[in-house]
């Protein structure tokens, strides 16, 4: 039984491509083309100016080469840095005048756009390629004040907005990745919720990328004012594809005194395939702000798409009081590659942070959790407590862990474990004996090994992310 | 000016009875230092210790120490019977084995046989290949088990003064054979030096190593150990590190468990104040399977101490079946001490046991209160917090007039809290 061969890895569900006709900036990466974004989006002055700003910035800067996952070197005057549907130049005013095939796309992909919008409760801000094609929900929001809208239309509609928190927690001095996504983003959401206001529903944009050949530059920025409340789920699916294809977003969050930001994500990319051809990068910058007193932002990662995933969504706890937590399952198979993990910086009194972190590598996966925990002086009575697991699957993958950890106060507290494991032979064992087969029983034992970040996540999202779990070690194990 | 800090290739000259190979060797290590000088924070494995920046605030000038002092009066620890070896700034200057078997031992001074190692990307251990010109070779023959400790003195002499020392050092224990060192560190200098030393250790099948590391006093040193530590098949290789008392010192610690069964222990017990800055380094590679490596480092942090652990584990996709466990905990006495650590895992083989902890924080209120309520006044009560905390390592060690010993330095330390 233990032997037995199990088929080979179930094939990407959610590959396939949709034709639609793209309208796309000529490629490569210049100031023309970054004009001609900004002109596509009808964006005043000051904002192109800030995307020349990080472009010439931009061209000083030297990708990093620190982390675990080599790539082979991209070609930045390869790419197009624009695509958009087309149907998108003259927007649709409701759904029935959506490219159908897009909605057929949707449907597939299981986003609840249409009739079962109102089932799942979801306002969907859906980002086909690079600009958002349909937002609903938006009347019941609109009642409470609440913005949530691409963010091209925030900066046309509530540029004072923008212009105050754009780049506020992620400069465009940042690193390489950072400087190049503020320089030539195309879309993203926008979110604001006004102070005491508590978001009725989760928030939701579905990620998909299609057009070949087009790197994917998402710009999201939240900002809870004080005292209000708001959950924000993101996913991601994409079509198969055999080329590489670069995804550098930037995440901000802003939380002011007493506001919460919950923000999940499912990242379930297109991985490559067995042999580890194509498959997409996903080299993401999240960070988070805990500007106010008692703010609490909290970051919940499934990752088991990309074929590299770098990133690590931190926190900067600034007001005191304020609260940071990071739950993440990193799940690696075949080729794919994972460096990431988290940065809890405390500054204000009183802080604390909470990171839990569950890597699992199969086939010839490398998986590599990298965290930094830095309690600065002034942060007394700060605490943290960082537990990292690792699961691994044969013995042609690797499970690494690389936290650094900074205390320079005698008053607070950190507490760092992690260990390293492979499937206990007892449980498996048992599981056999109870009528389920190696991939169930696998799939059982570590849904159990991550359900401390999996119960984090809102219920519509943890049902995606069980079966994900289960789906993406199929064929590991045998 | 120490930015810049650049040896002239004519002082390889200087450096007596090398050949052609041995001089090759030197020169493409001075020139691999001289293209770095010594390493900033901007490299990884010297994040946490700024040595350019150190050693530029404290050094206005910096040449090249001289071994050659007739400064050889040494008091013998009188705690327990002992063998001994006196080194002045790094020579071997006496030994004397009294109470062993005297044909089962060969010693010498250093010299290199083979100058083919791999290029190091340590500038510190460039430095060392480039101009070390003292150190001891020790050999332990076959089968032969010490009966007593060997203490190895180290003076440093009262005439050094901003000059920098580059040893070499080499212990060889043989299939059968044990050893047992404390490394005994005196320093009569009242002046700033640098000490940069290269430690070699093959322990071979079946064969026991025990070191201790510990000094007599504080004093105003900048020492960087470079300790490269090779293990055959069930040989068991055990370190205790205590503190110091040098103003900076990195010990960066590498065992390669190359036989099976073979068992590597570090443990560390530091207690660290007035500006004292200590790194303990250590890279564990487990090469093989069924092997065992264990650490723990223990801190005390006070006025402006700063101690660091930077611990990886390595392990090959081979070396199934490894136990290997990794522990550091600080504690902060005050608000400009600083502890940071890294302890990184590197996993390939799937069926290992391998797990790391770190904890750093201020000692428990509740248990001060508890201890006062007894009698006792706050300033003992944190002493004897302090020393019961330390003391998990201490008490370790088996012997039990050595452990005497190392408690009553320890307590000293203590003492000026």
């Amino acid at each position: 039984m233990k032997n037995q061969s199990i088929n080979t890895n179930q094939e990407y569900k959610y590959g396939f491509t949709t034709d639609i006709e793209n309208i796309r900036a000529p490629k490569g990466l210049n100031e023309n083309s970054i004009k001609f974004i900004s002109k596509m989006k009808k964006e005043p002055q000051w904002m192109l100016d800030w995307r020349l700003k990080a472009y010439s910035r931009l061209k000083n800067l030297k990708e990093p080469n620190w982390q675990k996952p080599k790539y082979p070197k991209i070609n930045y005057q390869d790419l197009y840095y624009y695509s958009a549907p087309k149907s998108a130049s003259n927007k649709p005013k409701s759904l029935d005048e959506v490219d159908p095939k897009l909605l057929e796309t949707y449907k597939k992909l299981g986003i609840p756009l249409n009739e079962q919008k109102k089932l799942a409760g979801v306002a969907v801000d859906a980002v086909f390629d690079s600009v958002s094609v349909a937002t609903t929900y938006k009347e019941e929001l609109t009642k409470k004040g609440i913005i949530f809208c691409s963010i091209s239309e925030a900066i046309q509609k509530h540029p004072d907005l923008v212009k105050k928190y754009i780049g506020s927690v992620i400069p465009i001095t940042d690193h390489y990745f950072a400087t190049l996504n503020s320089a030539v983003f195309t879309d993203g959401s926008f979110v604001y919720i006004p102070p005491n206001v508590r978001c009725p529903m989760e928030l939701s944009t579905y990620f998909r990328i299609n057009a070949s050949e087009t790197g994917q530059f998402e710009r999201t920025l939240i900002i809870a004012d004080k005292g209000s409340y708001v959950s924000y789920l993101e996913g991601c699916t994409a079509p198969m594809r055999d080329e590489n294809q670069l995804h550098a977003a930037n995440v901000e969050l802003i939380a002011l005194d007493d506001a919460e930001i919950k923000y999940s994500t499912v990242q379930n990319w297109y991985p490559g395939d067995k042999d580890g051809v194509g498959g997409i990068y996903n080299f993401v910058t999240k960070r988070g702000a805990c500007r106010g007193k008692n703010s609490k932002i909290s970051w919940t990662q499934v990752e088991t798409g990309s074929a590299i995933t770098w990133k690590y969504p931190s926190c900067i706890l600034q007001g005191d009081n304020s609260v940071g937590e990071f739950y993440s399952i990193a799940i690696t198979n075949n080729h794919q590659k994972a460096d990431t993990g988290t940065k809890m910086i405390h500054l204000g009194k009183n802080t604390k942070s909470k990171i839990i972190s569950k890597g699992i590598s199969a086939g010839k996966a490398d998986n590599t959790y990298r965290g930094l925990v830095d309690i600065s002086r002034k942060a007394k009575n700060s605490r943290n407590y960082t537990q990292c697991d690792s699961l691994l699957m044969g013995n042609k993958c690797g499970a690494h862990t690389v936290p650094y950890i900074k205390n320079k106060n005698s008053s607070s507290t950190v507490e760092h474990e992690a260990t390293t494991s492979k499937i206990n032979e007892e449980q498996l064992y048992y599981c056999n004996q109870r009528g389920l087969n190696q991939e169930e029983a696998v799939s059982l034992i570590v849904n159990g090994f991550c359900k401390e970040v999996l119960q984090q996540l809102p219920m519509e999202f943890a049902v995606e992310a069980q079966k994900l779990v289960g789906i993406s070690l199929e064929g590991s194990v045998g | 000016m120490l930015e810049n800090f650049k040896i002239d290739s004519n002082e390889i000259d200087k450096i007596k009875h090398i050949n052609n190979d041995d001089k090759n060797f030197r020169i493409e290590n001075l020139n691999l230092f001289n293209n770095t000088g010594f390493p900033g924070k901007k490299e990884e494995d010297w994040k946490f210790s700024d040595t350019r920046a150190i050693f530029s605030k404290n050094f206005g000038k910096l040449s090249l120490g001289n071994s050659n002092s007739k400064e050889t009066d040494i008091k013998l620890i009188k705690d327990f019977d002992h063998n001994y070896m006196f080194l002045v700034n790094g020579k071997l200057i006496k030994s004397d084995f009294k109470f062993e078997d005297k044909s089962k031992i060969k010693i010498s001074n250093y010299h290199e046989e083979k100058f083919s190692e791999k290029k190091s990307e340590n500038p510190f251990i460039c430095l060392n290949h480039a101009l070390s010109n003292s150190g001891y070779y020790l050999e332990i023959k076959e089968g032969y088990k010490f009966e007593k400790v060997l203490v190895i003195y180290n003076l440093f002499t009262k005439d050094l003064s901003n000059q920098i020392l580059n040893n070499k050092n080499k212990i060889v224990v043989k299939k059968n054979s044990e050893l047992h060192t404390i490394n005994y560190t005196i320093n009569r200098s009242k002046n700033k030096f640098i000490n940069n030393s290269y430690d070699n250790t093959i322990l071979f099948e079946n064969s026991k190593y025990k070191n201790i590391c510990i000094q007599a006093d504080k004093s105003d040193g900048y020492f960087h150990r470079f300790s490269n530590n090779k293990l055959k098949s069930d040989s068991n290789f055990s370190s205790f590190i205590f503190s110091s008392g040098l103003k900076f010192y990195k010990q960066d610690i590498n065992v390669d468990l190359e036989g099976e069964n073979s068992e590597c222990d570090i443990k560390a017990a530091l207690f660290l104040d007035n500006d004292e800055h200590q790194e303990i380094k250590t890279k564990i590679n487990h090469l093989v399977p069924n092997c065992k490596s264990y650490q723990k480092i223990k801190n005390v942090l006070d006025s402006e101490g700063k101690g660091i652990y930077q611990g990886k584990i390595y392990v090959k996709d081979i070396a199934q079946k490894t136990n290997a466990y990794q522990l550091s905990k600080a504690l902060l006495l005050d608000d400009n001490s600083e502890f940071n650590s890294k302890p990184e895992l590197e996993i390939y083989a799937d069926d290992v046991k391998c797990s790391h902890g770190s904890t750093s924080g201020s000692i428990d209120e509740n248990s001060i209160h508890y201890l006062m309520t007894r009698g006792l006044t706050k300033k003992e009560a944190i002493q004897l917090l302090i020393n019961g905390f330390l003391n998990e390592i201490v008490s370790e060690i088996k012997s039990s007039s050595i452990r005497k010993f190392v408690e009553n330095k320890i307590e000293l330390q203590i003492h000026g809290y």
